[in-house]
């Protein structure tokens, strides 16, 4: 979890730690556990020490989240209203989430836990995730508050997020999937495609959009987010990049096909007490997951009790997945506000990860890891 | 506020309040538009009974390549960019045609206007010692988002103005009634708002000094501080003014305005203009990262 956090947020303001990408187990893995025992060894801290130093902070934020298990078998609360009639999802929410995206084998049957299970598990991860390697410590975020821990992140008793299929699995790739995926490993055979800007296909590290989708899984930092609402538009605007949709609801058709934004098109309507977010036209380059720029988003965002929305997507893409798959996040409610986020005017990270990845590939080491979005 | 009598002073006249922070009293009358618009009661309100300011709008200026009288101009590389890359004349949009520099602040601008092709890429803060921002895709800060060539969009509730410029999808938020201060600086500055009868008056400072108001070199320092009056003179049209108030660099407060037309097209929409991937090679072939070239060992 720590190393895959550090990979991701090599574009941020915390740039200079796009470098620290994790090398595959192998040829790098001795340099790197030597590296890390170095640093173990010259930090003033042992990381008994540090884990102690946070101990009363884990345990507070730990009894405040599980008084609140997200339940999506209880019934919605009674909505709210704007003053135009239209249910109320106006503020800031959070998308965080130790649930993971399928359904980890230990609960293979189980797709819901007992409230008890699911506050177990939540707080091991938090434990996990709390703890604190002397190795890395310069670079932890829990120094800046913004540990997952210590968002109001809440425990779930959905053990994946996964919904649909019924196995909690992402569906297999359709045979389109399958051989669009071989050609890309064909074609990038050989060559680390970290090693130019023109060739990483990380645009979350390159500032062209944040890491919050469309659609947003709940992995990364920087998930906090604003829906505002007017009578005829709902803005859905995210910390990350300060990616911001405009979302019409007056019915109109969608952009003719030759528009391809990279936060794609989207047309929203309210079904009851539900927003119901369309959104199609995506980038041809932005390969979500794999998916192509035809890839079809459903979004669902429903308010199920004041601190909490119920926020679900539906993904299809036939050139990619053999069946659409359907995942459900609660979002927790957040204080306000956003600030402004200028990736790419400060993208110091990109530079470093591409400096890195040409210096690696001189020297013969394998390639880093990419980051998922 | 309907129906209020408002009183239109004429001239604009700025009065420092008690925190030095400077507000303007311009008050047109109801009915009245500021001097030389027609005479217009905004007819579309919204349910608090505001004017309603909704929609997309765009400048019809040519303020971007200069906010001072300017001819045509030729493009930076006309041997391949032709008429395309060339620069429209256009009329000054500050009042008196004339920014009140201080004198080393002249002299810079004729600096920026010299260099504003310069590309600047660097790990650390010397790549903000750049030309003009514009080029590298960065936040265009306040005013200049509002007289670039892209519409933007205004979205509004009582509480919360939201403004979305086609321009790199940058971003402001209007915290009507607020009077938080900014909590660091940055390319947009923190904005708070108010309605001064039909006028829309947000206060604009935290800026971070990085952006220019113009592809000529005119610009500002982090003490800027923009006072913003957004008066709607039809359905389709809003009077814009701006006050510059920056003592590191000007010898005075000074104003700019033009007005903002409406899109009103069926399907008009902001169409993303994400230029980020439009300057990588710029930005990053020189440095050689764009393309995988990787280093000799040595």
């Amino acid at each position: 979890m720590r190393t895959r956090t550090l990979v991701q947020c090599g574009a941020v303001t915390l740039g200079i730690i796009g470098v620290l990408t994790v090398a595959p187990a192998g040829v790098a893995a001795q340099t790197r556990a030597e590296i890390a025992d170095a640093a173990r060894k010259a930090s003033p801290r042992t990381a008994e020490e540090a884990a102690t130093f946070f101990e009363a902070e884990v345990a507070r934020k730990t009894a405040a989240a599980i008084a609140r298990v997200y339940d999506p078998t209880r019934p919605p609360t009674p909505v709210k209203k704007t003053p135009w009639g239209h249910p109320d999802l106006r503020g800031y929410w959070l998308s965080l989430s130790y649930t993971p995206l399928e359904r980890p084998a230990e609960f293979a049957d189980k797709a819901l836990l007992t409230p008890q299970e699911a506050i177990e598990f939540f707080k091991k991860a938090v434990v996990e995730d709390a703890a604190v390697d002397p190795a890395t410590v310069h670079y932890d975020w829990k120094e800046f508050g913004m540990d997952t821990w210590q968002s109001p992140v809440r425990p779930n008793r959905r053990s994946g997020l996964i919904i649909d299929p019924a196995n909690g699995k992402l569906p297999p790739l359709s045979p389109e999937g399958q051989r669009r995926r071989a050609a890309a490993q064909a074609a990038g055979k050989g060559v680390d495609p970290q090693t130019a800007v023109s060739t990483l296909n990380n645009f979350y590290t390159r500032c062209i959009t944040g890491n919050q989708g469309p659609p947003r899984l709940p992995f990364n930092h920087d998930s906090e987010s604003q829906i505002f609402q007017t009578p005829n538009y709902v803005l859905l605007i995210t910390q990350s990049n300060n990616d911001v949709r405009i979302i019409p609801l007056d019915g109109r058709p969608h952009v003719p096909q030759e528009v391809r934004p990279w936060l794609g098109d989207s047309r929203g309507r309210w079904e009851g007490n539900t927003l119901v977010v369309e959104t199609t036209n995506f980038h041809p380059d932005r390969l979500w997951r794999g998916a192509t720029g035809n890839m079809n988003l459903i979004e669902r965002f429903t308010r199920v009790d004041d601190n909490t929305i119920s926020y679900q997507i539906t993904v299809s893409d036939p050139a990619q997945w053999a069946q659409p798959w359907t995942a459900e996040i609660p979002w927790p409610r957040i204080e306000p506000p956003l600030f402004e986020f200028a990736c790419h005017e400060q993208n110091y990270g990109v530079i470093n990860v591409v400096t890195g990845a040409q210096i690696r590939a001189t020297e013969g080491k394998p390639a880093a890891r990419d980051g998922d979005n | 506020m309907r129906g209020m009598r408002i009183r239109f002073t004429g001239a604009l006249m700025s009065v420092a309040v008690a925190s030095a922070t400077l507000w303007l009293t311009a008050t047109p009358i109801a009915g009245q538009a500021p001097a030389g618009f027609p005479a217009y009661k905004a007819a579309v309100r919204t349910a608090d009974g505001k004017p309603d300011l909704s929609g997309i709008w765009e400048a019809m200026t040519s303020a971007n390549w200069d906010i001072l009288a300017h001819s045509a101009q030729p493009g930076p590389h006309p041997q391949i960019m032709g008429a395309w890359g060339a620069g429209r004349g256009g009329q000054s949009i500050v009042e008196g045609n004339e920014i009140p520099y201080q004198p080393w602040a002249k002299a810079k601008q004729q600096e920026n206007l010299k260099n504003r092709m310069v590309v600047k890429v660097a790990a650390d803060p010397s790549r903000f010692d750049t030309g003009d921002r514009e080029l590298q895709c960065y936040r265009p800060g306040v005013p200049r988002a509002n007289y670039m060539p892209y519409p933007f969009q205004i979205f509004q509730t009582p509480e919360e103005i939201v403004m979305v410029y086609e321009y790199k999808g940058a971003l402001r938020s209007i915290y009507m009634n607020a009077t938080d201060e900014a909590p660091g600086d940055t390319w947009m500055g923190w904005s708070n708002g108010k309605w001064d009868g039909d006028t829309l008056v947000i206060d604009v400072n935290g800026f971070n000094g990085n952006t220019w108001l113009d592809r000529a070199g005119n610009f500002h320092s982090d003490a800027l501080h923009v006072v913003e009056r957004w008066t709607p003179i039809s359905p389709y049209h809003i009077r814009y003014e701006a006050t510059l108030d920056d003592p590191k660099v000007y010898t005075r407060p000074w104003k700019m305005s033009f007005p903002l037309y409406k899109h009103v097209e069926a399907n008009a929409q902001l169409v993303e203009f994400n230029c980020v991937p439009f300057v990588e090679e710029m930005m990053y072939d020189p440095i050689g990262l764009y393309r995988s070239q990787p280093r000799q060992a040595k």
